[in-house]
């Protein structure tokens, strides 16, 4: 069994595994850090902790949404590093069999299949397994790098 | 012993192995300019002698060897029977290196690959020259107290308590007359102090005045010998109070400068002071802490300022929206109270993190010796202000600095002992190291009196490396011709030596002490010298910033970096090429909008009535950037931007306000350079 923390991005339902998920706080203000790239929010005060704070539309390059009443940051910790990221809505913590979960299809609605841990089966709903890992390890150091490109030749 | 944990001993034994090995080799050096200093050599002697002791029985054969061996050719020295000479200070340097290599490789784990049969060899060579002449060992007055087993745990046990024991010799006056009841005295006197493990003769024969006129005790207790002696002197007709430290081993070895010394025996007070006291007094007073457990309560007072902040942010909002009521009055009271504990607090607790800067000097002395002696020069080191404290953080980035100044003063800077001769000077080279607190800073300066550096000369070479373009080299000032040692690539010797001169070094040094806040200033006269200025903050961890606004977001600056605030209206700004600039005083100040140096995309425009402009320096220069508001000073806790986000040029870091909000803080140095580069970029395009 896989316990899920479930959450809604751009229409599409994703979950990740709970152990990697710190806490679920409100939308509150952040303060935005020069020169990071784009999907770089910001940084916020977590109890004296500070936290940076990505938004997973920019992340995924998907379209971009209003912050609602049920925008929240979901903070997670992986490999030391604690991140919080930007949902839609966070919905239900769910445990899923092992076996309901098969890899990644080739296409997917949405969100790059690397970043894909792969695809859960729940009622009659797909949940999107994101690898936290990469989502916030891999490609992250090239892109902070290649965002600073643009950004400094624009000043 | 092997039923014991040895594990939780290692790391004391480590520290205490460090702290002994330094002071070696310190000693040692110095002992090369003073060879017939006879105090030194005894302290050498000792703290080979401890390290020796300690070091057999946390049960590491080779250092115990390779101290024991050199023991003996320090006992040799101290007898006067070896004759200091280089060769004998170069093999003492050498198994002090072979020790700290053994250390290491304790701390590691892997005491057994080190090999030191060839320096065991080296040293009995020296000492069995001597022996040759005199096979018989010196006339000792005293032979130790035998110790048997049971006496000899009770003392480890007491060791363990942090007890010391003593071997304690009292002498009669000859003419005594109740020899017994003195003895008595001596027993019940030292029975509030401690515990007599053994007295030689045994007690009965002592009542019984069955003994000469001197007997010997073994005693354990948490007091100082000075003390001890005192006790026992203050009861009459004693004629002599000897009292060393019982140290446990495998030959115990009497400890000198006791009574075997023919001149202490003169001194009518005790046998020589036991020398380690001084250290022992120390330990007894202080608390080895974790490092990370500082930092932690340094983590926790941070906290406790944001907090005292927005507590005293609250209590001036709720007496503007309350007045002056009784529980307003008593929250004021109280914050203005808890400001001020806190405030101690974390002074108190940033001085816990003070370390003397002799942390980080101590080690020169022997690195000068070694690089001058390779390098065929011929330098007197000065080191003052070693008592110097500093923060903690700011004394692990230091060193690499200073080593790297200190090699270019002795590389660079002196002369060959020829040339200084020819020259007028005194043959030896001298390179000053100092050390010394000003105003909320600590300085540091670096002074040789060597050749000195010629800005003519400075330009030509970097001219001829292809860093900088003949014309600019003309356009350059004296003060910038010496800047252009810290640009990378630049290197002024012909000569490369193996550790400076290899073009890098004074770019290293520079970003190093950028890196921690720091600054760096040359003065120099061609043929005189050269001094190197080294600006360091107390700490890294709090600093007292000017807080700004863009837009919605607060910006801190540093304010050693904020020269002057100053208000400047739109007619007032001039553009020389493609750069705004307004007059003050008589000096063109570059002027631009913070948000556009930070490369924050908004409308940066001046267009209002006045603007606020913040003036900041970086050694020479200026630059004012406008700011929408100023919001006032506050003292704020540096916090990192965490790994995710990583190094963003322009930002130190974050904090965190009296709101619970975060505040950006600006990294001045990097925010310049940077926009130095960007500037140099938009000229080339």
């Amino acid at each position: 069994m896989v316990q899920l923390v479930v959450f809604q991005l751009a229409g599409e339902t994703y979950g990740v595994d709970i152990n990697h998920v710190h806490e679920i706080i409100r939308l509150q203000p952040i303060t935005e850090v020069p020169r990071t790239p784009d999907f770089i929010e910001g940084v916020i005060n977590l109890r004296g902790r500070i936290i940076p704070v990505i938004d997973l539309h920019k992340r995924f390059g998907l379209p971009p949404a209003e912050a609602t009443n049920n925008t929240r940051i979901m903070v997670v910790e992986v490999g030391g590093m604690t991140v919080g990221m930007i949902v839609d809505a966070v919905s239900e913590v769910l445990r899923l069999p092992e076996e309901n979960i098969e890899p990644p299809p080739p296409i997917i609605k949405g969100v790059d299949v690397a970043y894909l841990k792969g695809v859960g089966k729940w009622e009659d709903k797909l949940i999107i397994l994101l690898d936290l890992d990469r989502v916030l390890k891999e490609n992250e150091q090239e892109e902070l790098k290649q965002g600073f490109g643009p950004e400094v030749a624009a000043v | 012993m092997n039923e014991f944990d040895m594990s939780q001993y290692l790391s004391l034994f480590l520290d205490e192995a460090e702290e002994q090995l330094q002071q070696l080799d310190e000693a040692i050096v110095l002992l090369e300019q003073e060879p017939n200093n006879r105090e030194l050599l005894n302290k050498i002697f000792r703290i080979a002698h401890t390290l020796k002791g300690s070091s057999a029985s946390m049960g590491f054969e080779k250092m115990a060897t390779l101290t024991h061996r050199m023991e003996s050719v320090l006992d040799f020295l101290r007898q006067g029977k070896l004759v200091v000479t280089p060769a004998i200070v170069d093999l003492l340097l050498a198994c002090l290196d072979k020790l700290k290599e053994l250390k290491d490789g304790v701390s590691q784990g892997h005491e057994g690959e080190v090999d030191i049969e060839a320096l065991v060899r080296r040293l009995e060579e020296v000492s069995s020259k001597e022996r040759d002449e005199d096979s018989s060992p010196p006339p000792s007055l005293d032979r130790p107290l035998e110790l048997d087993d049971v006496e000899e745990n009770v003392i480890r046990a007491a060791e363990v308590r942090g007890w010391r024991a003593y071997e304690i010799k009292v002498e009669l006056e000859p003419d005594c007359r109740m020899k017994g009841a003195r003895a008595f005295l001596v027993f019940n006197n030292l029975k509030d102090l401690g515990e007599i493990i053994k007295s030689e003769p045994h007690t009965q024969e002592l009542e019984a005045e069955k003994f000469e006129n001197s007997f010997r005790l073994a005693f354990v207790t948490k007091e100082d010998a000075d003390t001890i002696a005192n006790v026992i002197k203050s009861i009459s007709e004693i004629k002599e109070v000897f009292v060393r430290p019982i140290v446990l081993e495998e030959d115990r070895r009497p400890l000198p400068d006791t009574s075997s010394e023919p001149d202490a025996s003169k001194s009518p007070v005790v046998g020589e002071p036991y020398p380690k006291r001084d250290v022992e007094r120390r330990v007894t007073q202080t608390v080895r802490v974790d490092v990370q457990r500082l930092e932690a309560l340094m983590n926790l007072v941070g906290e406790l300022v944001i907090d005292r902040t927005r507590l005293a942010e609250i209590s001036t909002n709720l007496r503007n929206r309350l007045g002056n009521e009784e529980l307003v009055e008593a929250l004021d009271e109280i914050s203005m109270h808890i400001g001020r504990i806190t405030s101690e607090l974390q002074e108190e607790i940033m001085k816990a993190r003070m370390f003397p800067i002799d942390q980080v000097f101590n080690r020169f002395p022997r690195m000068v010796r070694d690089l001058a002696h390779k390098a065929g020069k011929e330098i007197e080191f000065i080191v003052e202000g070693r008592e110097t404290e500093l923060d903690r953080t700011v004394i692990e980035e230091i060193g690499d600095p200073l080593i790297h100044l200190l090699r270019n003063a002795i590389d660079h800077g002196i002369e060959p002992p020829e040339e200084r001769v020819r020259l007028g000077k005194p043959r030896h080279g001298t390179i000053i190291l100092k050390a010394f607190h000003q105003e909320n800073q600590i300085v540091i300066t670096v002074q040789d009196d060597g050749r000195g550096m010629d800005p003519e000369v400075l330009k030509q070479r970097a001219v001829e490396r292809g860093i900088i373009t003949p014309e600019v080299a003309a356009r350059l000032s004296k003060r910038e011709a010496l800047d252009l040692i810290f640009l990378p690539g630049f290197s002024t010797s012909e000569r490369v030596t193996d550790v400076s001169g290899r073009g890098v070094g004074m770019d290293i040094v520079k970003a190093h002490l950028e890196k921690i806040n720091g600054s760096i200033d040359i003065k120099t006269t061609p043929g005189a010298g050269t001094c190197f200025t080294i600006k360091l903050p107390l700490t890294l961890a709090i600093n007292r910033s000017l807080l700004v606004t863009l837009g919605e977001q607060v910006y801190a600056l540093p304010l050693a970096n904020v020269v002057e605030i100053i208000e400047v209206e739109p007619h007032q700004v001039r553009r020389v090429q493609q750069q705004e600039v307004v007059v003050v005083r008589g000096q063109v100040l570059p002027l631009m909008h913070l948000a556009k140096a930070l490369g924050i995309k908004r409308d940066c425009s001046f267009t209002g009535n006045k603007a606020a402009v913040v003036i900041v320096g970086l050694a020479e220069k200026r630059v004012g950037f406008i700011v929408d508001t100023l919001i006032g000073e506050q003292e704020i806790v540096i916090k990192s931007l965490g790994n995710y986000i990583g190094k963003i040029p322009g930002i130190a870091g974050a904090t965190i306000m009296g709101d619970g909000r975060v505040a950006l803080i600006l990294d001045v140095h990097s925010l310049l350079s940077l926009l130095e580069t960007e500037a140099q970029g938009a000229l080339a395009s």
